[in-house]
């Protein structure tokens, strides 16, 4: 099971790769022991929306499904954590409103995504759809100011936004901090191998294939309808997580993080960051959240401008990505420095793909 | 025994009779050509038994299985295997992991890889077996999609125009390879208007003219057929 | 009892009005070119802060209402130029380039111009029927956007513009080797769509708080009515805008403007369900 880490559908085998990612995964493992509480925790902020990135990866890049409303879900759990923390009293309970916020938004992208699928709905529409119903969960939300907006105890309070859940809690112990930082980076390397894995799977190559040409994989006898919802659906159970994580990070939500121009980040950071690979949207979307971050604390507004800005720059200059493309500058490179060896590597990267 | 049987099958696109009316029975292990003139009907008809448009009126059976509404992927289910005229296949994706796509839901492990080894060096499209399916000639994808349809194995093999583009060298071959599938059993169903590829394998042939089926049976009484003979030179235009 | 007829009506012509003055841009954009112009609510925009502008400066409502389109309008023309020509191939890249570009603009909208601009007020005049009174500026938008209706029929039906326009949207190869510049029917198109859009911001610049974030007010509407309405302005855009207009103003009547807009969007899902290529599809259809 686990050689399907590797195959056609992701950059990145053998040592070299592997052994990289355990360099990184260290230093990641180390850092709280170097920096500050504080610190660790704006990483941890950053972490969080990693799961959204990697679901729009797999629906956009692999899946061909360019969902303009990946904040839809991101709301919908986020939303979701927060009623059912209240709800349901906190303490450990909410590891299960957790859990049920993402299910809520895996409920959510199924019901949607049947009419969308099962309707025939692709390319531009796909995104417009979804784009409309984020706006409108946003704009509904904005308009829940009054006392007569709640769920249980739990006031949906407007624009100013939902407050006063638990953080993630075991028993007495909040995960804050460090602890919080640790769960994210585990969850992190789960959700990143494990897409691995499915995009490598026969699974994945039914994905891929619906994506190149939706009419030839049904005739092999797919029905790429169920394909594309699961895609959709696990795609928008990430944006789900991020949303919930989101929520019991700051204990608070606003409408704002589900509408314009918060649907448009994760365009930008997969758009960015070259769509058609995991580790691609990885990587780029962990560096321009930490832009953004640095650059939100002097003004908002020059943030946003400067994402309007590189999105307008990755289609005009470097449609499949910037970081994509100087990941592969530099492979091309070191294979060309390594050719004087005779073709071994050529070779050695055509057996494994036959072994796979 | 009849594996397929059209019955009675329309289809209208707005004010145009595309096809109209057709029977046509393909009896199991045969090789059946359907052939007309262009403008025939005969893509139309293809796309009506893959399940790419729904009929007007009538109904198509399989192995005696009513599957007029169904979906082209629960017919591929059934046992049909389809390729389609232009090639078709999934550029982006190397060769193998096209090939691989269509093999993984019959065999798995080395099995799948003995059988993928098998069709590509059968096709000649083992040196390539690593490029994208998009870098290929044109008479490799055709070959590459042949391929694809017959990894899964079906019982019942349509091919639509599968030697369009083709040298007469590679034609002839690709004749020899669709005789070799149904001496093991495979029944297959071609539409091709190149009469010399349908002298090399046809068994039974239906002729299609003006949506209408124009006239039916074996190899040699349609090759002696002089009404036939006429529509394909363009003596009969209407009735 | 016509009272109540007449408010019906009046309500309809509202919700109508609306729908059709802030898609038709979008949906011409989309009938041409096969391309959603994400910065739609940014031309917009422009046209309200235009209008604005001008009204300040001591220029009668009307003219800085016709002024503010065409500078949309023109404005447009130059971004087809510049951004939108390069993706006609690559019709989702022309989304994310678009949807740039709105970011790009409604951000540094809000660092230069800062969040709200003083506002001129809904032109005054109402008149009754039986016990109601109504606002007669909201009667002239419904006459306007029946004028773009109108207008929209005359250019692309009557003019030699159209004939060349209406030939590219079904063949844009076949005109250009009959020697119709579909490069500049192309720009002039876009520019139609802006200018549009710029007129919609004109028109509705009267009744609403102006912030660079006003955009997002119109495009859910116009969205879904293009999305209903497919790629026909006239045979698409405006029955969707009908039929959705029916819809929002029974949910608005009974339940306010926000279930208005939710039930608007779950008969759009529901609809795209049974008609995914809209209803022009079935119209044009029909016709033939």
């Amino acid at each position: 099971m686990f050689k399907l880490l590797e195959g056609p559908q992701t950059l990145g085998r053998g040592r070299m790769f592997w052994a990289c990612f355990l360099v990184v995964l260290a230093g990641a493992l180390a850092y709280p022991l170097f920096a500050d509480s504080y610190d660790v925790g704006n990483f941890a902020y950053f972490l969080i929306w990693i799961f959204m990135a990697l679901g729009l990866c797999l629906m956009w890049g692999y899946g061909g499904m360019l969902s303009f409303g990946q904040t839809l879900f991101f709301g919908i759990a986020g939303y979701g954590y927060g009623v059912l923390a209240i709800n349901m009293g906190g303490g450990t309970a909410t590891i299960a409103a957790l859990v049920l916020s993402v299910v809520l938004a895996m409920m959510a992208a199924g019901i949607l995504g049947y009419f969308m699928i099962w309707g025939g709905i692709n390319g531009i529409f796909f995104g417009i759809v979804t784009l409309s119903a984020t706006l409108v969960l946003a704009f509904f939300l904005g308009q829940t100011a009054g006392p007569e907006w709640h769920i249980g105890p739990a006031r949906l309070n407007g624009f100013n936004g939902m407050k006063g859940m638990d953080p993630l809690t075991v028993g007495d112990f909040y995960i804050e901090g460090s602890a919080l930082y640790y769960v994210m980076v585990a969850l992190i390397v789960i959700v990143y191998l494990a897409l691995r894995m499915l995009v490598n799977s026969g699974i994945g190559n039914v994905i891929v294939a619906t994506r190149e040409n939706p009419q030839r994989a049904e005739m092999l006898g797919y029905d790429v309808r169920k394909y594309q919802l699961l895609t959709f659906v696990i795609g928008s159970g990430l944006a789900g997580l991020s949303g919930a994580l989101y929520t019991s990070w700051g204990q608070f939500i606003t409408p704002s993080s589900i509408g314009l121009p918060a649907a448009a980040m994760p365009i930008v950071w997969v758009a960015f960051s070259g769509r058609s690979d995991l580790t691609a949207t990885l990587i780029g979307s962990f560096l321009l959240l930490f832009g953004f971050q640095t650059i939100t604390v002097y003004s908002q507004q020059a943030a946003l401008v400067l994402m309007g800005a590189l999105l307008l720059a990755t289609v005009m200059l470097a449609p499949q990505g910037f970081v994509l493309g100087i990941g592969k500058l530099v492979a091309d490179w070191l294979r060309g420095r390594r050719r004087g060896d005779g073709d071994v590597v050529a070779e050695a990267g055509r057996l494994q793909s036959e072994e796979s | 025994m009849a594996l397929v049987e059209v019955k009675g099958v329309s289809k209208r696109f707005g004010g145009l009779t595309a096809v109209s009316g057709v029977d046509l029975t393909v009896n199991a292990g045969e090789i059946h050509c359907l052939i007309g003139p262009n403008g025939a009907g005969k893509s139309t008809l293809f796309k009506l038994i893959v399940g790419l448009y729904p009929p007007t009126e009538g109904s198509i059976l399989f192995d005696t299985v009513d599957i007029t509404k169904e979906r082209p992927y629960a017919r591929v289910q059934r046992g049909m295997s389809i390729k389609m005229q232009a090639p078709s296949v999934f550029k982006e994706l190397p060769v193998r992991q096209n090939i691989q796509t269509a093999l993984q839901e019959r065999l798995s492990g080395a099995e799948r890889i003995a059988e993928e080894d098998r069709l590509l060096t059968l096709f000649n499209l083992a040196p390539d077996s690593d490029k994208l399916a998009g870098a290929l000639s044109h008479g490799q994808q055709q070959w590459l999609e042949i391929g694809m349809a017959l990894a899964l194995k079906p019982q019942l093999l349509l091919l639509d125009e599968p030697t369009a583009g083709m040298s007469p060298e590679e034609t002839f071959k690709t004749g020899e390879l669709i005789k070799s599938f149904n001496a093991e059993g495979m029944t297959v169903l071609v539409v091709e208007h190149d009469m010399a590829f349908v002298r090399q394998v046809a068994q039974r042939v239906t002729v299609l003219h003006l949506g209408k089926i124009f006239a039916r049976g074996d190899l040699e009484s349609i090759l002696q057929d002089e009404k036939v003979a006429e529509i394909y030179l363009g003596k009969t235009h209407a009735h | 009892m016509s009272a109540e007829v007449f408010s019906v009506f009046y309500q309809f012509a509202d919700v109508f009005a609306f729908l059709i003055l802030s898609a038709a841009g979008l949906a011409i954009v989309f009938g041409m070119m096969g391309v959603i112009n994400m910065a739609h609510g940014e031309f917009i925009m422009c046209g309200a802060y235009v209008t604005v502008g001008l009204v300040n400066l001591g220029v009668p409502l009307p003219i800085a209402q016709i002024l503010a389109a065409v500078t949309a309008g023109l404005i447009g023309v130059l971004v087809e130029f510049l951004v939108v020509r390069r993706f006609y191939k690559r019709p989702l890249d022309s989304l994310l380039a678009t949807w740039g570009l709105s970011l790009i603009v409604t951000q540094s909208m809000l660092l230069i111009v800062g969040s709200a601009v003083r506002g001129i007020g809904t032109p005054e005049g109402s008149f009754a029927v039986g016990g109601y009174t109504f606002s007669t500026y909201r009667l002239v938008l419904f006459g306007c956007a029946v004028a773009v209706l109108a207008g929209l029929y005359v250019i692309f039906m009557k003019t030699r513009f159209g004939v060349i326009a209406r030939a590219t949207m079904q063949n844009a190869a076949m005109a250009k080797a009959l020697g119709a510049r579909t490069g500049r029917i192309y720009a002039i198109s876009f520019g139609i769509g802006t200018g549009l859009a710029g007129l919609c911001g004109a028109l509705y610049a009267p009744t609403m708080t102006l912030i660079p974030t006003m955009g997002a007010t119109f495009v859910v509407e116009s969205f879904v009515t293009v999305v209903i309405g497919g790629a026909n302005v006239l045979l698409g855009t405006a029955p969707a805008a009908v039929f959705l207009a029916m819809i929002r103003m029974a949910l608005n009547a009974s339940y306010g403007q926000i279930i208005g807009q939710i039930g608007m969007l779950v008969a759009v899902i529901l609809i795209i369900r049974v008609l995914p290529e809209g209803l022009s599809s079935v119209l044009v259809r029909r016709g033939r």
